[in-house]
This record gives structure tokens, sequence and C-alpha cells, in this order.
């Protein structure tokens, strides 16, 4: 675009601008020109960033980078960086306020679902115990000079405990963490049969004996999952949910037993004995935005046309939409879709499917951005497989 | 199934007001609508050819927290989108948008907001247009859940809806654009096209085969856009009675 000239041959100051401060002058009509170059150019479409419409940044993740937390990661998408990491702290049971409430109703649910024989009540009571009791708690923090928007050290922005908020129903709705891995159990020693004399510490966690005492919950792990962005160029949810993904994915919790005798919870410090998280699928998201090529058409209040006539001339409101926006794209449009897909036996699930701010995306592209979300699932998936 | 009810300009002091109630959620919520208004110590963040939507979010019991952010964000960008900002006054004014949540159950920490979404959208558009804010097009917007058996229920109620397999929300414009969707759950994509045709038919009423919206006594009062059209105009016809007795 810009014409190199020679430093031997000095010319005189010219009144054309460097693609640069274009870009930063009429920062619309400079994307719009990457997209739409005239037909005589024989260029590609392509966006100002280098990239193909439905392309996505080059992204990068490394699991275990912090070494005091229980798990952790960095994931790196384009310029955006993020990192979480994974604290487990021990809840007591006695410490839960309600605790006997929600045992007693649990148990009564139990025995309506067993007498239906519903194969689903273990997932039901999972979400009721990590929801109820809050045994995830992510947090999100942006204000680490991570752009020059946001100041270091300032309260939480409002987009920082939106993502928050987001990180947490998407943890809940996709039920990713498995309720049984936070539990902390109790096999109380049946103190009338003989084994009991040769059990010596009878704590066993896994014993099912009948007969004996039940086993009883002492206490849940509680997982803080902080989410520091220390890097933001566009699109900080993919990038702060990926590293939430491959920080689970990492998590370790050391074996935890009740000991009855001090009546504490008592854990191993051998690695060998810590076991990882078992988690639900494999959530990846996805964000794009809709790029339009005519600024106005939202507040020109004639020209709006219906749905219907929309579609039949599409030449008259030009639109990309782009995946993986930049800080620079973001700015520059108001749609925004987002989809989380999981894979279930090489069938895409969709778990969470947003999209507002607009009315340029409707179901043909959605359709289209479920399939490029789900080739994004498998990409993510080899990339946080071999961190 | 009783329908929703709302009233429009019950505030005195606002420049807009309404309140709606859904029987079917629940939920009832109380909107203040100032516009133009100044914005006291926000130059910076003032763009100066367009007016500046804020949202406000008041939960009923506590102080607003993460998850009221969440949906003020929501509301912002699809209201930010249809309220006319570059009229004259609007440039560089704020149009700044109270909601209060009055009656409904308790959205708790975490939980999802999708249910209490559509009632904050209509309380939102219903006291826009009692603030006469300039708008490019009125919506509708509607909650439904599919159930483990694959039934698509409107309106569930909070324990439904935490029963559910996925919740969906919808807003469509007068014109049929989708304006708004939230989706979550697990679910496949012809499961959320069936669920957007019967959104688009909640909020639009039924359309016949030759793409007619009919307008029959019944429909109309069954279509969410109905609804809000009817409720302006019993506001409009009581405002203006006096002239209406003087012909």
């Amino acid at each position: 675009m810009a014409s190199t000239t020679t430093p031997s041959n000095p010319t005189p100051p010219s009144l054309s601008l460097p693609p640069s401060q274009f870009a930063r002058l009429q920062p619309h009509a400079y994307l719009l020109a990457h997209l739409s170059p005239p037909p005589a150019s024989n260029q590609p479409s392509i966006r100002a960033n280098g990239r193909a419409t439905s392309q996505f940044r080059v992204t990068s993740a490394n699991a275990g980078s912090l070494t005091h937390t229980n798990g952790s990661a960095v994931v790196r998408i384009g310029d955006t960086a993020a990192v979480c990491g994974v604290r487990a702290e021990i809840l007591h049971t006695k410490d839960i306020a309600s605790w006997s409430v929600l045992q007693a109703s649990a148990e009564q649910k139990f025995d309506k679902s067993n007498e239906t024989g519903v194969p689903e009540s273990q997932d039901e009571e999972d979400k009721g115990h990590i929801q109820d009791l809050n045994l995830l708690v992510p947090n999100l923090s942006l204000s680490t000079g991570c752009a020059p928007g946001f100041t270091p050290g300032a309260p939480p922005s409002a987009l920082a405990q939106s993502l928050s908020h987001q990180i947490l129903s998407l943890l809940h709705t996709s039920r990713l963490v498995k309720a049984d891995d936070l539990r902390i159990w109790y096999q109380p020693p049946n103190l009338d049969s003989e084994e009991f004399h040769n059990a010596g510490e009878g704590m066993e966690v896994d014993t099912e004996e009948s007969g004996g005492p039940e086993r009883e919950i002492k206490a849940f792990w509680v997982l803080y999952i902080d989410v520091m962005i220390i890097s933001l160029a566009g699109n900080p949810f993919d990038a702060a949910w990926a590293s939430v993904l491959a920080a689970l994915r990492d998590t370790k919790l050391p074996k935890a037993w009740w000991d009855a005798d001090n009546e504490t919870i008592l854990c191993s410090d051998d690695v060998a004995d810590a076991q990882k998280l078992s988690l639900r699928g494999l959530p990846v998201s996805s964000s794009f935005c809709s790029f339009e090529s005519d600024v106005a058409a939202g507040w020109r209040a004639v020209v709006i046309p219906d749905a219907e006539e929309q579609k039949q001339k599409k030449g008259a409101q030009q639109r990309w939409i782009l995946a993986d926006p930049d800080g620079y794209e973001e700015g520059l449009s108001q749609e925004r879709v987002s989809v989380v897909v999981d894979k279930e036996n090489g069938k895409t699930v969709i778990v969470k499917m947003e999209k507002h701010g607009g009315w340029t995306v409707d179901s043909d592209d959605l359709r289209h951005l479920v399939d490029v979300s789900a080739q994004r699932w498998d990409e993510m998936k080899r990339i946080l497989d071999q961190c | 199934m009783f329908g929703p009810i709302a009233s429009l300009s019950q505030l005195n002091r606002a420049d807009g007001s309404a309140s709606y109630k859904c029987p079917a959620t629940g939920y009832s919520i109380l909107g203040a609508v100032n516009a133009p208004i100044e914005l006291p110590a926000r130059r910076d963040a003032l763009k100066p050819e367009e007016a500046t939507v804020e949202v406000f979010v008041k939960p009923g019991t506590t102080t607003a927290g993460v998850g009221e952010r969440y949906v003020e964000g929501i509301l912002r960008s699809v209201l930010g989108k249809i309220v006319l900002g570059r009229e004259k006054g609007f440039p560089r004014r704020g149009v700044v948008i109270t909601l209060a949540i009055v009656g409904g159950e308790n959205v708790e920490r975490g939980d999802s907001y999708l249910t209490i979404l559509p009632a904050l959208l209509h309380a939102a558009l219903l006291a826009m247009i009692s603030a006469s804010v300039p708008l490019s097009m009125t919506f509708s917007a509607t909650l439904l859940g599919v159930t483990k058996s694959g039934d698509i229920v409107r309106d569930p109620s909070p324990t439904a809806a935490k029963a559910a397999v996925s919740l969906h929300v919808f807003a469509f414009s007068s014109k049929n654009h989708l304006l708004l969707n939230e989706s979550e759950g697990r679910f496949e994509f012809d499961t959320w096209e069936l669920v957007r045709e019967r959104a688009l038919s909640i909020c639009q009423g039924v359309i016949s085969s030759d793409g007619d919206v009919t307008m029959d006594e019944g429909t109309t009062s069954a279509s969410l856009n109905g609804f809000i059209r009817e409720t302006v105009e019993d506001q409009v016809y009581s405002d203006y009675a006096y002239k209406l007795d003087s012909i």
C-alpha cells in the first residue's frame, strides 16, 4: 500500500499518510478497505491484521506454570494473555450453616430418584452441591495494566465483573467439575463387627460395607479460580475460559481424610497420592463480531428494512463476521456472538450461545458459526492436550 | 395462561417509567428512564456524536453483584443499538435506565440470569417509550426452556428453569430481526432452530402460510409484540382522553 522510498533519494514531504496513521484517523474506513478491496486490484478480502475472516489467532497454552497453586495455566491467544491459578481450600461441613437442612433435603431427593430410577440424579446432586455451597469461586482481574483503558490497582471494572460472572455461570451450566471429586468422605468404623479390630485405623475411604454406619461427607474442597489478564488485545473471554479449562485439567487435589482422633482433616503430602480432577467434556469458547460496512445504518430510522427484505438484497448492507476479534476490530463493531461447543463421540453439542448488540446475524449465520466453532474445538483440544 | 401485566408512567419524578409483571415466572420489575440528561464527570467516557446508554439493575433484597453487571452489559448493548442516539438533543448526553426487581425470586450468585432477562427488557422498553426516547424499532422477548423429554416450555418458573436441560432467551424486533439470543445448557443446533421458531411465533403472533401476521382479536393479544403495542395504546388513550371528550 505504502510506496517505499529509498533513503538516498529524499522526496518532498508527501500528502499521503502511512497506513498506520490512516488506521488511527479513519479506523472504520481502514478496515473496510481491507475487507472490500476494489475489484480491479485483485486482492483477496482480508482483515487489517492479515487474517481471513474465520481465522483465529495463534494460540498457545502452558500448564503448571505456577508452583504454589494446585493447578495453573497460561494461555495466549495472539496478544491476549491470561494466567489462571486454581487454589483448593477445605470447607468443613460443620462450618456450613445450612448443612443439616441441605443434607436432609438431598436425602429426600435421593430417595425419590431411586424410586423413579432416573440415571441423571447424580448430575443433579452435583449441580446442587457445587452451586448451593459455592464450591467454585472464579475471579477475573483486569486491573493489571493489561491495556491502556484499565488503570492498574483500580477496583474491578464492569467488564471484569461481567466476565467473572460469565465464567462462573459457564462452570455451572456446563457442569465441568464433578462434585464427587470435591467431597471428603469419612467411613465411621463398624464397632459391632469383628473386622474393626483388624482394620487398624478404620477410615477406609471407599469401602461400601453393608450393615455398618453410613459414610458421611466431612468436608468439601473449594476451588478458588483466579484469572489475571496480563495483556488484553480483544476477546478476553476466550482466553480467560481457555486458561480456566487448562488450569482445571492441570489441578491435582491432595489425598485428604477425616482423622477421627484429632477431629480434623489431614492431607497427604505425597504427590503420588494426589488425584487429578476428572472433568466432564471440554467446552471450548469461540467469539465473533460482526463488522458492518455502513455504520450509519443503525441510526437512520427510515432505512432499517424488514428481516426478510434484508435477506433478499444482501448487497444493500454488507457485513463480515470476524472470528476472534482483536482490540481494534472490537472497537469497530457492536454485534457480538459467542459460541461454546463441546464434542461427544464426534457429535457437536452447544453448551452456550449468545448474540447481542445488533440485528445482522441470524440463524443461517449462527449455523455456520457453530461449524466454525466445532473446527476450533479440534484445534483447541490439540493445543490443550499438548500443554 | 395469564399474560403479562404492564402499566406506563407510574413514577412522577422520572422522565418515563413502567412497571412490568410476568405472572408465569413471578418477576415484577419497576423501570425508570431519564433522558436526555447530562452525565456528570463522564466527559471522557462519552462519545461525541451519540447518546450514552447507561443501565442499572437493582436486585430486590441485596446490593448489585457480578450477575447484575453482566445483565447490565447485555441490556446496554441491546438497547444502545435501538436508541436513536443521534437525534437532536441526544449526543453527548445520557439515557439512564434504572430497573428495580421488586418481586419474584432472588437470583443467587452464580445463578443463571436468563429467567429474568425478558422481564427486564420489556420493562426497559416500555419505560423508554414512556420517556419518549426516540427508538428505531420496538422488540419483544421471551424465555423458553427445553425439558428432559424435549418439550419446549414457555416462561418456565425458576424451579422449572433449574430442571430444564437448556434455557433460551430470544428478543425479536418489530421487524422480525433477531436482536438478542442467550442460550445455555446442552442442546443441538436443530433444537435451537425449533426453539427460535417457537419464540418468533410467541413474539410476533402466528404467521400464516402467505407470510402475513393474522390480526384476529385472539392472536394479537397472544403475541408479545401486540401486548407491547396495546399497553402503549391504552396509555396514549388515557393521556389524550380530554381531547377525545371534547370532539
